[in-house]
């Protein structure tokens, strides 16, 4: 019992603790009092309704499949959108990427720059984009197109800048130790290194486009969305419910096949 | 050495008025932006196609020596030369020129694992191209020529199309010996190049080292903090302590009191790699 141990002094981290949970407390009470500005849920309501929702379930639950033969041609439409909007989106998000990492770009100014824009880009919603561009380049896949780009290259270069981020870059000091410039480094190293990262957050971006695409008809920018907004506006609910059944279809196998790659990467 | 005759013959052919650098620190001091003071106002010079090992334990500064030369790490204070350029006034392109000047090869062999032996080999040709050629992928027919020529040379050569990342440790080394060689630099550094390879794998590299520095007639300088490395291999060593400079002279016959005073404490078994 001699050799007694001698412990550091153990940190304090209960009032730290305490203040987290008091902090948690205050935004819930703040954000559920409608006297605070909080937002009012009237729970109640759905069973005032019920009865119209039960009626619309109803029919959802009867898919009327005579609309199928008019769904393909607006869901190749959302398809070739969705994977043309992937494809340009990468080419810009690959460049892009390697500038917002500080390992592939160390220059803080340009680095920063590039990663304020894409969070500007990021945090406007794709709806948004949608309903500005149909404004602007009328009604059609286009403006659906380029809201595609415009989030995918938001998400893609985010995701992929901060994995090379994160990622172990030693191999750059050798490549500096070679004399080479960083675009030099980037494009033969970092590039190769990077490469599995940037495909499967592609993949996983098309994914995305075609649950997105198939929303963007709805504000006129092409794709199934647009007969969603018909097939809706006519209450004509048991079309409905074929068309997202289709829509599932389709995201589903995309998704496996994606997942699919996605292993194959690695 | 009957085989030397011939291969310097070659050599000659290729570059005939091929030259090593010598290499001069004067009143280099280190400062990082912590306030840890690296490297103490060492002052020291190497001949051209000398062979050198510094000796220390970790932090004792070699590693920051070591890239005070090929300027990856700027002095605080001092001038560092090599060959005809004063590397502590180098910046942008006249710096990454001298670095194509001066092979470099890493503990943690710094390769880029996904990418494919030739890629990483073509790196030691960075210096001599042009960026635009590098991004359109355009190796010229010479580039591919010397890539391959380093590669045969330490014996990697069937390995040129595979990725780096499934090599073995010893393997990565070599590869990376032959990024350097693809630089056909003047100078060679190697900071702890067998520190994390196995004993015989360890040899196997301070052989090619020793190679690079009787055949091509390189200087060589490498970090190490094995003693019976130094003498072996080495036939100058400078032993470094706190970051600065505690014995410079023969390796051989450095003694175990030398090691000692290098080490600051007595000798102890993981000081020797062994056979």
């Amino acid at each position: 019992m001699t050799n007694t141990l001698v412990l550091p002094p153990k940190p304090r981290t209960w009032p730290r603790n305490v203040g987290v949970v008091l902090a948690l407390a205050a935004m819930t009470l703040l954000t559920t009092l409608p006297r605070l500005g909080g937002v009012e849920i009237d729970l109640g309501s759905i069973a005032r309704n019920w009865s119209n929702a039960a009626e619309r379930i109803g029919m959802l639950l009867q898919p009327d499949l005579s609309i199928l033969p008019r769904t393909i041609e607006p869901m190749f439409q959302t398809l070739s959108m969705a994977i043309v909007g992937t494809v340009l989106a990468a080419a810009l998000a690959i460049p892009l990427s390697l500038w917002a990492a500080r390992p592939t770009n160390p220059n803080g100014l340009t680095r920063r720059a590039v990663r304020f824009v894409l969070n500007v880009v990021r945090a406007v919603p794709d709806l948004v984009y949608a309903t500005i561009l149909v404004a602007m380049v009328g009604v059609g896949t286009l403006p659906g197109v380029i809201t595609l780009i415009l989030f995918d290259v938001g998400i893609v270069v985010k995701l992929v800048s901060e994995s090379i981020d994160s990622a172990d870059s030693a191999y750059m000091e050798g490549g500096r130790a070679a004399g080479g410039t960083q675009t030099q480094i980037n494009k033969v190293t970092a590039l190769p290194q990077s490469w599995p990262v940037i495909a499967s957050q592609v993949l996983y971006s098309l994914e995305l486009n075609v649950r997105i695409s198939a929303i963007l008809g709805i504000v006129g920018a092409g794709g199934i969305g647009r007969l969603i907004d018909e097939v809706r506006g006519f209450y004509r609910y048991d079309a409905l419910s074929t068309i997202i059944i289709e829509i599932l279809v389709v995201v589903l196998i995309i998704e496996v096949v994606s997942n699919y790659l996605r292993k194959r990467l690695r | 050495m009957p085989e030397r005759t011939p291969h310097t013959e070659v050599e000659g052919a290729e570059s005939s008025a091929f030259v090593a650098w010598p290499i001069e620190l004067d009143g280099v001091t280190v400062r990082y932006p912590n306030g840890v003071v690296a490297l103490n106002n060492v002052s020291l010079s190497i001949a051209a196609g000398e062979m050198v090992s510094v000796v220390g334990l970790s932090g004792s500064g070699k590693s920051t020596m070591i890239r005070t030369i090929n300027g990856l790490v700027p002095a605080t204070n001092g001038t560092v030369t090599v060959g005809p350029h004063t590397v502590t006034t180098l910046r942008g392109k006249a710096l990454r020129e001298l670095r194509g000047s001066v092979g470099m090869i890493f503990q943690g062999f710094n390769l880029a694992d996904r990418a494919s032996v030739y890629q990483n080999v073509l790196v030691g040709r960075f210096a001599h191209t042009a960026t635009w050629k590098t991004m359109l992928g355009m190796a010229s027919s010479e580039d591919r020529e010397i890539v391959l020529r380093a590669l045969d040379s330490v014996g990697m050569l069937e390995k040129v199309w595979g990725r780096a990342g499934a090599l073995s440790g010893g393997q990565k080394q070599r590869i990376a010996i032959a990024r350097a060689l693809s630089q056909e630099p003047e100078v060679m550094l190697a900071d702890e190049p067998v520190a994390s390879l196995d004993p015989p794998t360890a040899h196997a590299v301070m052989t090619d080292l020793e190679r690079i520095n009787t055949e091509r007639g390189l200087t060589v300088l490498v970090n190490l903090h094995l003693m019976d490395l130094a003498r072996q291999y080495t036939t100058r060593m400078i032993g470094l302590r706190a970051g600065e400079v505690v014995y410079d002279g023969p390796a051989t016959t450095a003694t175990d009191a030398d090691f000692e005073a290098i080490y600051g404490r007595p000798i102890q078994s993981r000081d020797r790699l062994g056979k």
